[in-house]
């Protein structure tokens, strides 16, 4: 039950950043976008570095790292932000501060991204979250290996 | 590039809210087992959760856009609403912890089953019933209205009022039927949050948009420089003689030193409430109850409606286009996106209220009124289903009254508080004062309702629609309903307990008294207590009594504000910080709220027998009927008589 109610708490934490914070800083950038205002749009950058540094709060106090459901929420929403982003510049629309504002979001995410990692998991530890070893898969004889 | 239609943004974030809503109510009905706890969680809530939530249904969106919209029509007269943080946190630190401890003894869990089991009263149960009702039909009600008639100003009249009254509606009943209290919980942290958000957007997008602060000083300093534009910054005087709102004229304006003072009352009844009750004793113990009255409520809630709120209140003093559903309405044209999150905020912060007002009024009704009446058989299943009904058919009914009966509902609305103030007088015979009498608390909670009723529009309203005309108009001699109904509720119920003394102590309540006086032995100590009370006295006086007229002219030299800023705003300002320490100092250093770690065991009634009860409940409900059809009857005689004139 214990076990229960923190998992209940840490989700409704993490839903609560999100909505406080999070859904601000990406108004803001909408807005930046709008009115091709760089400052705006960093703003809304600031909120989800907030949000996100907020989220690793909540897991550091839960002793829990990332949910597969959110880790897959993030990496999809990235996913579709980048290629909407791609696509508006290729075809031709957006300004430049549209695009420097593109570069900072899509930079400060992946750079945040890797620091997470490096800081949670180490060097190596980082790699081998996408370094899949084969190794893994072969039985070892005797136990050893 | 043009902006998108505002509709298209309230429509998506309104399905990411929907989609967030039913996520958590899942959640709250899978915890909850379908029906075994329904309706308090298992007492189950995290501390923090229920202090969030406490807090964001006292202020609800009522607080944040109804108070900025007071002040920009009145001015800084309204010292309450400035106070209302420390106002909402006072009864929270006088009776939430001994209430939570008696709950916890005694396995209830909720105001109406405190009162049934202290007072063994029936008649307090229906009043608490009457409370939860006018809480979720007219309070509720009230909050639905005005911000579905801003949303639809928002979507530029595309959508009409009533269908976003509706759909919020179904939004809400929707959570409260699937997850109960659990998934209010829940939900209420997310509202919460989102109604914190939206006001600091709004408050912040007014301000840059108004100049800043000083441009917004600036303009209030020229309209005090005339006569009538000084009203809103002055308080007018101490008290008026006269008939009240609607009768006759007053000194300069409605609002004096006493009009605050008992408008606080009223306040008070937000906390004093059934909806906030049923928070804390849902909640797994006593953790955050003062953390929660002290820094959640009285500290960041009373510093949001302080500055944010007051900020949009001054930027629309005189300024019509910064009045917060105007603006709204312009920014909808640049910035939609950003318009639609700030509604659907507000409109998350009336929910986080309504949605609790529907629960607690539903089951005060079926649980505490219908079933041991008329179906004491009834199973905890049966229960529940038909609580859900209630539920249901209690949010149709809000809907029609909101938008077929705004005045009407208004009126509900503003007597649920001065009802609920006069909760006070039975929660502190429960909570502290056992010379309490059940008689002397039933006969006062009568004499003050009666009082409150008819210095109230409502009473006022329906009595002169049936042909009785009070020679006395709204809030006489400036005193607002909730003050004369205490008034009349204290001093009978002294007298009362002055002559009844012999009904005062049966064995259980001296058994709950004792267990109270165990449980929190070694609680408060005897000389900060002289001090504490002095320092509460005080504030009152100063902060939202007759000593308010002092703000006038506190921070006044030469004419001018000596800091700017208008004189009340600063006084008020001061006393927020006072008064943030009073209720520190009540809830932690005299122990009324902070936390005790005990070990309860429950209290084992002695085992009676339970006898057929059928043909009585029959009998009761024949009763019901035929008395119901013979009021009804003779209020269409007496209006076909002599009301409806006019």
């Amino acid at each position: 039950m214990n076990e229960r109610n923190n998992a209940v708490d840490r989700s409704l934490l993490v839903f609560a950043v999100w909505a406080a914070i999070g859904s601000i800083g990406l108004l803001l950038i909408i807005e930046g976008f709008q009115q091709d205002v760089y400052w705006i749009a960093l703003t809304g950058i600031g909120c989800i570095i907030s949000t996100f540094c907020a989220h690793i709060i909540v897991n550091a106090v839960y002793g829990t790292g990332f949910s597969t459901g959110e880790t897959a929420l993030g990496l999809t929403s990235f996913g579709v932000l980048v290629l909407v982003f791609v696509l508006s510049v290729l075809a031709g629309g957006a300004s430049a501060t549209d695009f420097y504002i593109g570069l900072t979001l899509f930079g400060t995410l992946i750079v945040g991204f890797l620091t997470y990692l490096l800081t949670r998991h180490g060097l190596r530890g980082a790699f081998s979250k996408f370094h899949v070893s084969v190794g893994h898969d072969v039985s070892v004889p005797n136990g050893k290996g | 590039m043009p902006a998108p239609s505002p509709v298209m943004w309230i429509l998506l974030f309104g399905f990411v809210y929907i989609a967030v809503v039913l996520f958590w109510a899942r959640q709250a009905a899978t915890a909850n087992g379908n029906y075994q706890s329904y309706f308090s969680a298992g007492h189950s809530l995290s501390p923090w959760v229920s202090a969030l939530v406490l807090a964001g249904s006292s202020v609800s969106a009522w607080f944040t856009l109804g108070s900025a919209d007071i002040l920009a029509r009145d001015g800084f007269v309204h010292g309450y609403l400035l106070q209302a943080g420390v106002l909402l946190a006072l009864p929270g630190v006088l009776f939430f912890k001994r209430s939570w401890f008696i709950a916890q003894r005694y396995r209830v869990s909720s105001q109406a089953e405190l009162f049934k089991l202290y007072y063994d009263s029936q008649a307090l149960v229906v009043i608490v019933a009457c409370v939860a009702l006018l809480f979720a039909v007219g309070f509720a009600g009230m909050q639905l209205r005005a911000i579905s008639q801003i949303a639809s100003s928002v979507s530029g009249g595309s959508i009409s009022a009533f269908t976003i009254g509706c759909a919020l509606s179904l939004i809400l009943l929707g959570y409260v039927v699937i997850g109960g209290m659990r998934a209010i919980g829940f939900l209420g942290v997310l509202q919460t949050v989102s109604l914190i958000s939206a006001t600091l957007v709004l408050s912040f997008l007014i301000l840059v948009e108004a100049g800043l602060i000083g441009a917004i000083n600036a303009r209030m300093q020229a309209l005090a420089a005339d006569s009538v534009g000084a009203q809103a910054f002055e308080v007018s005087g101490v008290i008026q003689f006269v008939a009240g709102l609607g009768r006759g004229s007053f000194y300069d304006h409605p609002v004096s030193a006493v009009t605050n003072l008992s408008s606080a009352y009223a306040l008070l009844g937000i906390g004093l409430s059934p909806f906030a009750l049923k928070i804390v004793l849902s909640t797994r113990n006593t953790k955050a109850i003062a953390a929660g009255q002290t820094w959640v409520l009285a500290g960041f809630f009373g510093l949001l409606v302080l500055l944010p709120v007051g900020v949009i209140g001054a930027a629309g003093l005189g300024r019509a286009e910064f009045i917060s559903h105007s603006y709204l309405a312009a920014l909808a044209q640049s910035s939609p996106w950003l318009t639609a999150w700030v509604v659907l905020g507000f409109a998350a912060g009336m929910q986080v209220m309504a949605g609790l007002a529907l629960l607690v009024a539903a089951e005060t009704v079926v649980r505490h009124v219908y079933k041991p009446f008329f179906a004491s058989a009834m199973s905890r299943r049966q229960t529940v289903t038909l609580t859900r009904i209630f539920v249901a058919v209690l949010a149709v009914v809000v809907v029609l009254m909101a938008f077929l009966a705004p005045v009407s509902t208004s009126a509900l609305g503003a007597f649920a508080l001065s009802a609920s103030a006069q909760l006070l007088i039975p929660m502190l015979g429960l909570c502290w004062f056992g010379w309490m009498t059940r008689p002397a608390v039933l006969a006062g909670v009568g004499f003050g309702l009666f009082a409150a009723f008819v210095t109230d529009a409502l009473g006022i309203g329906i009595l002169g629609y049936l042909g009785l005309d009070v020679p006395w108009g709204r809030y006489p001699w400036t005193i607002h309903s909730a003050a004369w109904g205490l008034f009349f509720n204290i001093l009978v119920c002294l007298l009362v307990s002055a002559i009844s003394q012999n009904a005062a102590r049966t064995e259980f309540r001296q058994h709950l008294r004792a267990f109270v006086s165990e449980a929190l032995s070694g609680q408060g100590t005897a000389p900060l207590n002289s001090y504490a009370w002095a320092a509460g006295l005080a504030w009152g006086f100063l902060a939202v009594g007759p000593g308010l007229i002092f703000g006038n002219y506190a921070f006044v030299s030469d004419g001018g504000w000596s800091m700017d800023f208008p004189s009340l705003w600063v006084w008020a300002m001061l006393f927020w910080l006072l008064g943030v320490t009073l209720v520190w100092l009540l809830a932690y250093r005299m122990q009324m709220a902070s936390h005790v770690d005990l070990d309860i065991t429950s209290y084992e009634p002695p085992p009676t027998l339970r006898p057929d009860q059928s043909a009585a409940e029959a009998r009761r409900l024949r009763s019901l009927i035929i008395f119901a059809l013979a009021g009804a009857g003779l209020i269409i005689l007496t209006v076909w008589s002599f009301g409806g004139a006019g």
